[in-house]
């Protein structure tokens, strides 16, 4: 199907590569269905583009990135609320906030966005730790990782390649993830 | 909404396993004790608030704030 956006254009989107959140996001209960756009760039930022408004799309990205100690504590009713039978089946991701001063960028780690990439359903949770935080900020963090990242030939060929904004790329985020990520993601 | 008048030391029951006890009353504050099984969500009110504000910040981002970004993390 084809989904106009307003910060990409019209995109070809594959059905099995939408996301239902069947409770919508936080501030945004009516905008169910969303998917993932990779920009390909070097910031390892996603999008969440919503398919029902054009107009919205948050800018996320896998904390484990900039914050490797990161768990999402899943309770027995967060992991049945997205239809989750392993963690291994989940990609967690946080919303992120970039205001004009970019150093401020901020990630919400106290509610990260739990996607069930099997069924591909997906819901903002909020954790109970109340040690984390809705605005973190990562700027640091996020820049000594790619630093560290791209001065890394061994690592560099997968993500640093610059990607076009091809349909398919946008719309099928494994294939765009570099192993390195994936591993993170599982560890 | 259902309006109750509760002393200090007083509970209030919700279905059969959550239970709110005021614990201590200080002039404007107001301590509340919730035990509830552990499933059970128990947040203040403002954490949903914030992120709501969150979430609504952040959907105003565009393209070339990520851009921005990369120009400025390529730097060292």
């Amino acid at each position: 199907m084809k989904v106009n956006t307003t910060r990409f254009g019209e995109l070809q989107v594959n059905k099995e590569d939408i996301i239902t959140f069947s409770e919508g996001v936080l501030g945004f209960e009516k905008l169910k269905q969303f998917f993932v756009v990779d920009p390909g760039d070097s910031t390892l930022i996603l999008w969440m583009q919503s398919i029902e408004d054009s107009e919205i799309a948050f800018p996320i990205i896998e904390p484990k990135i900039f914050k490797p100690d990161y768990v999402a504590k899943l309770l027995p009713a967060d992991m049945a609320s997205v239809d989750l039978e392993a963690l291994s089946d989940a990609k967690i991701y946080s919303i992120l906030t970039i205001p004009s001063n970019i150093t401020e960028m901020s990630a919400n780690l106290k509610a990260p966005i739990v996607i069930n990439n099997k069924k591909k359903v997906a819901k903002q949770i909020v954790l109970q730790d109340s040690k984390l935080s809705v605005k973190y900020e990562m700027y640091k963090d996020l820049k000594s990782y790619i630093v560290s990242y791209s001065s890394d030939d061994s690592k560099r060929t997968t993500v640093a390649e610059p990607q076009t904004i091809s349909a398919k790329e946008e719309t099928n985020v494994e294939t765009t993830v570099s192993p390195k990520r994936e591993n993170r993601n599982e560890a | 909404m259902l309006v109750l008048t509760r002393k200090l030391g007083e509970s209030i029951a919700i279905d059969d396993h959550i239970k709110i006890v005021v614990v201590q009353i200080k002039g404007k504050q107001v301590r509340l004790g919730i035990k509830a099984p552990k499933e059970t969500k128990i947040h203040r009110e403002e954490v949903y608030q914030a992120i709501q504000d969150q979430n609504t910040e952040a959907a105003k981002s565009t393209p070339s704030d990520l851009s921005r970004l990369s120009e400025d993390l390529k730097k060292n």
